[in-house]
């Protein structure tokens, strides 16, 4: 057996913080046959899919199997450039958000999104925290400072930046400026937060507290992460998608996922055999 | 390290052929010629400017205007006022023109056809020979107002900075990179607001650097200022409806004319106007100092 698939059931065995799949928690999130087109290519394919209110799903797969391409389609994202377009149905909370009428900056503050590398913006670690919110809330300064404080005390970076919230945030650490940005998306209140390879930028002990951060967000948030990096998503998630080539190949119970899953690709990829 | 550095036993033996190394001998050798050529030239250039612009260095330099044919003293306070005039309305119109179409071109034309034109148009722009632009204000302001004026002039210098300040403006919104502003529209952020907050601000140390880069070149601009402001020998009256003395076009006609006071005031103002363009060039490096360090 690989090492990968070693340490990945060792994580799973292991007495973890993670809570277990809870799977009669609400859908937050229905994919209903989902196709993505980059120009000509056919990026996703007749994918199915729920997300669970409160719990982490992972998204796993070998690169180019479409992960990404299904978590920038959760905040329209990938509309930014006009040769990408979904077909199908997101429901968010049951209103599909791929409908043409959806205000899209609406529907990016309800679905906020942290990056694979760190997007501190150039101005000071408070303005940071508050761009999101001053975009759509006017709050007194008393108000908004409370708001930028709770953002950062929940992305567990208040003590390291109380004293200079002025400072440019590009001046942080790595892994500082990806909690940075993970309290600027908290500080919009959203309803689901989308990782994108978060800690694949930092180092390991970045990547653990980012781990135990994304652990405690999931009390608040409904989470969806894609990681290469298998170890990952057995230690914080509840549920774990497959995918390959497009297509979703297995979803279920992250235990089961790596326990026992049902299809071959599945076992072959979490066993390391390729991927 | 000179071309007759000693071989190395190794080197010795190595298959290199013999005629590699003499290629790269004779190309070392051609590029340092190339070299000590060029900051000779350049450097004989700024010696001879200090040695006659000292020697014109006076009291009255920075407080009299020109003086007329055939009176001794004087000085070049209007010329050096009037440039400062003109280019400042250089500066101020071609600014944010060059900036905004600069933002065009780097943010929302990246794929349409009507910026691909707009950047060949610029690019002809950029290089276009100052006194063609000369004659073309001549021909919009000066031949129907009647008059030489200091508004022509500052007309004449903008088009020549609008085009070095679009490129660079383009070029260092496209250095930001696309994370950034996916972060933006990622907080639900209109793309004015990202590119106001965000784009903008990374970019900032390099935008300005190259509008100071154009008010370098347009300080020293002539030809677009002999068709346009023209002169004016005395004091600088506020009348930028009139001609306006400034200090390209002072060296160009006090250098050429048989006074000896003009040609050493000539030489003045030649390295007044030298100063204070390395001064700019210094600033513009300044600026882009904490960005390259990053």
């Amino acid at each position: 057996m690989s090492t990968a698939a070693t340490a990945a059931t060792q994580a799973l065995t292991q007495p973890a913080t993670r809570a277990n799949a809870d799977s009669s928690a609400p859908i937050r999130i229905a994919v209903k046959d989902l196709n993505f087109y980059y120009g000509q290519f056919h990026g996703l394919k007749n994918v199915n899919l729920n997300f669970h209110d409160r719990q982490v799903t992972a998204l796993i797969g070998p690169s180019g199997c479409g992960k990404s391409t299904l978590l920038r389609t959760f905040n329209r994202i990938y509309s930014l450039y006009p040769e990408q377009r979904a077909e199908g149905q997101i429901l968010l909370d049951g209103a599909n958000i791929l409908d043409p009428r959806v205000d899209l900056n609406d529907l990016r503050a309800r679905v906020g999104m942290v990056f694979q590398k760190p997007t501190p913006f150039p101005m000071s670690i408070y303005d940071n925290v508050a761009f999101g919110i001053r975009l759509y809330e006017k709050l007194p300064k008393a108000e908004l400072d409370a708001r930028v404080e709770s953002s950062l005390r929940k992305a567990a970076l208040w003590d390291e930046v109380k004293d200079k919230l002025k400072q440019s945030g590009m001046g942080l650490s790595g892994g500082q400026q990806q909690r940075l940005c993970i309290a600027r998306t908290v500080a919009q209140r959203p309803e689901v937060i989308l990782f994108d390879e978060p800690t694949s930028a930092l180092d390991p002990i970045s990547t653990g507290r980012i781990e135990e951060l994304i652990e405690q967000l999931r009390n608040e948030f409904t989470i969806a992460i894609v990681t290469h990096n298998m170890q990952q998503a057995a230690r914080i998630s509840q549920f774990t998608a497959f995918m390959y080539l497009g297509e979703l190949v297995e979803f279920g119970p992250t235990n089961r996922i790596f326990m026992n899953p049902e299809k071959r690709q599945t076992q072959d990829y979490i066993t390391g055999r390729f991927g | 390290m000179n071309a007759a550095t000693p071989i190395t036993p190794s080197v010795r033996q190595s298959r290199v052929r013999p005629s590699r190394r003499t290629a790269d001998r004779m190309l070392r050798l051609a590029c340092t010629l190339a070299t000590v050529l060029g900051a000779v030239v350049l450097g004989s250039i700024l010696l001879m400017l200090i040695v006659e612009g000292v020697r014109g260095l006076s009291p009255t330099l920075l407080t009299h205007p020109t003086p007329g044919p055939g009176t001794e003293g004087g000085g070049i306070a209007n010329a050096i006022l009037g440039s400062l005039v003109l280019t400042t309305i250089g500066i101020v119109v071609a600014t944010p023109i060059g900036v905004m179409a600069g933002t065009f071109l780097a943010e929302y034309g990246r794929t349409s056809k009507l910026a691909d034109v707009i950047r060949f148009l610029n690019d002809i722009l950029l290089s276009a020979p100052s006194i063609l632009i000369g004659l073309f204000v001549y021909t919009l302001m000066v031949r129907p107002m009647g008059t030489y004026s200091g508004w022509a002039g500052g007309v004449a210098l903008a088009i020549i900075a609008t085009p070095v300040i679009v490129r660079t403006t383009e070029d260092m919104l496209r250095l930001v990179p696309g994370t950034l502003r996916e972060a933006g529209a990622a907080l639900g952020a209109p793309p004015s607001t990202v590119i106001r907050s965000v784009t903008w601000r990374a970019a900032s140390s390099g935008i300005v650097t190259g509008i100071i880069l154009a008010l370098a070149r347009i300080a020293g601009e002539t030809a677009p200022l002999l068709f346009t402001a023209l002169n004016n020998n005395s004091w600088f009256n506020a009348d930028l409806m009139g001609g306006v003395a400034n200090l390209p076009v002072m060296i160009y006609q006090f250098a050429l004319s048989p006074y000896p006071n003009w040609q050493q005031l000539a030489w003045a103002g030649a390295l007044l106007i030298t100063l204070a363009i390395l001064a700019l060039s210094v600033v513009a490096r300044v600026v882009i100092k904490p960005q390259r360090a990053r």
